[in-house]
């Protein structure tokens, strides 16, 4: 038991350290010389001006063509990065530190008329050296952080119907943002959430290409082909394809206006094995044999003046051959999010959030449940433009498992600031 | 040989779409050249600039504004560019649509004058590339001066006063339209409104606005996404957006922009108007349709009003709360008010000289 528990402080002290990925893109407020309110409810959450000027293609509606490109403004680029006091406690331990929560450099940008960027990195923040051993099991040591994003964007090809990004980017799955998520160390469980025999992710970005698009009638779209691994090179030749489709109705897009519902299914293939596989030049590995698994679920966005009630449920379902806990049946398990934020205060200085997550495993697998109780509290200052500060408190109890759940309480405070 | 099928098939898809992306929206006006401005930061009035073919002379201003007031460029001379276009008003009409010879009343309302040379198209529906295009149109408006740009030559031209500053500020005589609307457009040129508050603050006075204006500037420029349009020094991207204005006033259907571009996504897209002086000419929009700066907020707090097939993408529920919507309203109101020290808003023509 006990090392079970260190196991999973050590987990939790790892995804404490690990970048949290969140978007704001400040560079975007230089260029146009706007508050960060323009895009964001608070930042990094994006409000339906937001979503539409990230639909299209970092462009402002209408502005096509006239945008300053990358070429003629100051460079494109913006930092991220929160750090402050974390804590942790369970029956056994308590622990506590100055943490740097992550970091995120951002470059995004208009390159032509319709051609757009988006480019991510976040380097680890868990050694003062450069000694991080990369994501692959620490086989990787040349690798010192993470590209979380790198996509070219093609907008309206077809006038708000068709847009195509290629490169990694943030799928459109994701109807509820985990990367503007004001939560800065509880993640959303169930996009985290991995079986036991297949490494794909929900929460990750993917490789590949995606086609967005919507309607006046409120109604969008997400279509893409990917790798599924969220890694480069692809571990197989199997590609993952995915849709996600929401209406929206009301004005706006569901992001602070309008209510919005929606659904997608992801269908993937996994290699039950890739060692000892055949190498291509560029690293793709032929491994196999490929095995399904899917995801699928719905999600809804509600509004009301400044409260945003939002939540998202998952089912997955895995092959039995990746199912190495029963291997006579397929892993099922289902999970969500449920979340609401007010924002209060002039020009939505303050945040109020709680969010509820749970998962629910099979019942040889009943360890692995989770119920995670989080709030958070933050504080915006200043009414600068492309430079936001806020002083974010955040509170989880989590508890996992069912027999003897163990539960835990992690709270932060800390500055998160971007410019 | 699979890798260079790969390559192909990636160029393949591409390049139509890159050609797809860069050529699909609407182009400009052939034989305009509209400004491309691109989104700026707010700040102050940069320098006008000037037509080479009509540069400002302080004898060509004085002629123009005694023009710019002057009834008798009307048919029955009742209505100078004045009248609907008066200094008092915030250099546009009191409205709600204007009201020109024989009491008729317009289809809009005037837009403002002021700092109007800073646009790359005039009019609502930006049918003129210039002021002095601009100054052409009214007087041969049946619904506005009513007049032929022929009698008006005619009426100048009786009028020895005219006749002389004419000649010294062309060199030519008879008096041409051209003329008239060069010397009005320098003028106008010359009704520049700085000096508010706002301008203050931008050149450093960090008391020139109140907390509240301050709280008002912050969310004209965030949460309420004004700036989305009303950006730059002139707080105004010249250029035209439905807004879902519901129409009003002497026109059952007005198109706006469409009617000159041909271009459906035109349909009801009106020119955005400048804050700068908002203030001062109620009511608003291109109908007047809305009494107060207010109405106009919570006109864009809900999204904007008719949701037809051509309603701009960029109108969105603002989400405001009353304290918010009192801040940007208060921000609109003095802030962005001008002392106009420039521009004298006396009729250079004295009354006894114009017809009864």
């Amino acid at each position: 038991m006990k090392k079970s528990c260190l196991l999973l402080l050590v987990l939790f002290v790892l995804q404490l350290t690990m970048p949290t990925g969140g978007h704001a893109i400040p560079a975007f407020a230089r260029k146009h010389g706007f508050n960060c309110n323009m895009c964001h409810t608070a930042y990094p959450k994006l409000n339906d001006f937001g979503q539409r000027f990230r639909d299209n293609g970092y462009q402002i509606p209408g502005q096509e063509g006239r945008e300053k490109s990358v070429f003629d403004t100051p460079p494109p680029i913006a930092v991220r990065t929160s750090t402050g006091l974390s804590g942790y406690n369970t029956k056994n331990v308590t622990t506590s530190g100055f943490d740097m929560l992550g970091l995120d450099l951002l470059a995004a940008g208009v390159m032509h008329k319709n051609i757009s960027f988006l480019f991510i990195y976040t380097p680890r923040m868990d050694e003062p050296s450069a000694d991080y051993t990369g994501s692959q099991g620490g086989t990787n040591p040349s690798q010192l952080g993470a590209l979380e994003s790198g996509n070219v964007v093609f907008s309206n090809v077809i006038q708000d119907a068709l847009n195509v990004r290629v490169g990694r980017f943030e799928p459109a799955y994701h109807a509820i943002s985990s990367k503007r998520s004001f939560y800065l160390t509880e993640p959303y469980e169930i996009y985290s959430f991995s079986t036991p025999e297949n490494n794909f992710v929900f929460d990750d970005n993917q490789i590949g290409v995606e086609a967005t698009g919507q309607w006046r009638c409120g109604f969008k779209y997400g279509l893409g082909v990917v790798n599924g691994t969220g890694a480069s090179p692809d571990n197989n030749r199997y590609k993952d394809v995915y849709l996600n489709v929401s209406q929206t109705m009301g004005a706006g897009d569901g992001q602070s206006a309008g209510q919005r519902i929606g659904a997608f299914v992801y269908y993937g293939w996994q290699p039950l094995s890739i060692s000892g596989a055949t190498l291509s030049p560029t690293g793709e590995a032929d491994g196999g044999p490929n095995e399904p698994f899917y995801r699928f679920g719905g999600h809804a966005s509600l509004n009301w003046k400044t409260l945003n009630l939002q939540g998202s449920y998952v089912k997955g379902v895995d092959d039995n051959s990746l199912n190495v806990l029963a291997p006579t049946e397929d892993y099922e398990f289902d999970g969500g999010l449920a979340e609401l934020d007010y924002a209060g205060l002039m020009n939505n200085r303050l945040i109020a959030s709680a969010l509820y997550n749970w998962i629910c495993t099979p019942s040889y697998d009943r360890d692995r449940e989770v119920k995670a109780y989080s709030g958070v509290l933050r504080y915006y200052f200043g009414d600068w433009t492309a430079v936001n500060v806020a002083l974010h408190a955040e509170y989880t109890h989590r508890e996992t498992g069912e027999t003897d759940p163990l539960k835990e309480n992690i709270y932060a405070l800390v500055v998160d600031f971007a410019f | 040989m699979k890798r260079i099928h790969v390559f192909l098939a990636v160029v393949i898809l591409f390049v139509p779409l890159l050609v797809l992306a860069a050529d699909n929206s609407p182009q400009p006006l052939t034989g305009v050249e509209v400004h491309s401005l691109g989104p700026q930061k707010l700040g102050n009035l940069p320098q006008v600039s000037v037509p080479a073919d009509n540069p400002q002379t302080g004898m060509k201003i004085m002629l123009g504004k005694q023009l710019y007031f002057d009834t008798r460029l009307s048919k029955d001379n009742t209505i100078s560019c004045a009248t609907c276009h008066d200094p008092l008003a915030g250099w546009a009409d009191k409205g709600p649509t204007s009201e020109g010879i024989g009491s008729q009343r317009g289809g809009r309302r005037a837009p403002p004058v002021s700092n109007a040379a800073y646009l790359p198209l005039q009019f609502w529906d930006g049918r003129a590339p210039s002021l002095e295009e601009q100054a052409k149109g009214p007087i041969q408006n049946p619904v506005e001066m009513g007049n032929t740009h022929e009698q008006m030559l005619r009426t100048v031209g009786d009028i020895p006063g005219y006749v002389e500053e004419f000649k010294n500020v062309f060199g030519t005589t008879p008096v041409t339209i051209d003329q008239v609307a060069q010397a009005i457009a320098a003028f106008e040129r010359t009704v520049i409104t700085t000096d508010s508050p706002f301008d203050r603050l931008v050149k450093g006075d960090d008391t020139a606005l109140t907390p509240l204006e301050k709280q008002g500037l912050e969310i004209f420029n965030g949460k309420a996404h004004c700036t989305a349009c009303h950006w730059g020094g002139h707080f105004t991207d010249g250029r035209f957006h439905n807004l879902g204005v519901t129409q009003s006033g002497p026109l059952k259907v007005d198109d706006g922009r469409s009617e000159i571009t041909k271009n459906p996504k035109d349909t009801r897209a009106f020119k955005t108007p400048t804050v700068r002086d908002a203030a001062l000419r109620p009511p608003y929009m291109h109908t007047g349709g809305e009494k107060t700066l207010t109405d106009v907020v919570n006109f864009y707090n809900k999204g904007g009003g008719t949701r037809d097939a051509y309603l701009d993408r960029i109108m969105v529920p603002l989400g405001l709360t009353d304290q918010e919507v009192s801040a940007l309203v208060a921000f609109m109101t003095r802030a962005m008010t001008s002392l106009n020290p420039e521009v004298a808003a006396v009729t250079p023509i004295p009354a006894s000289v114009l017809p009864k």
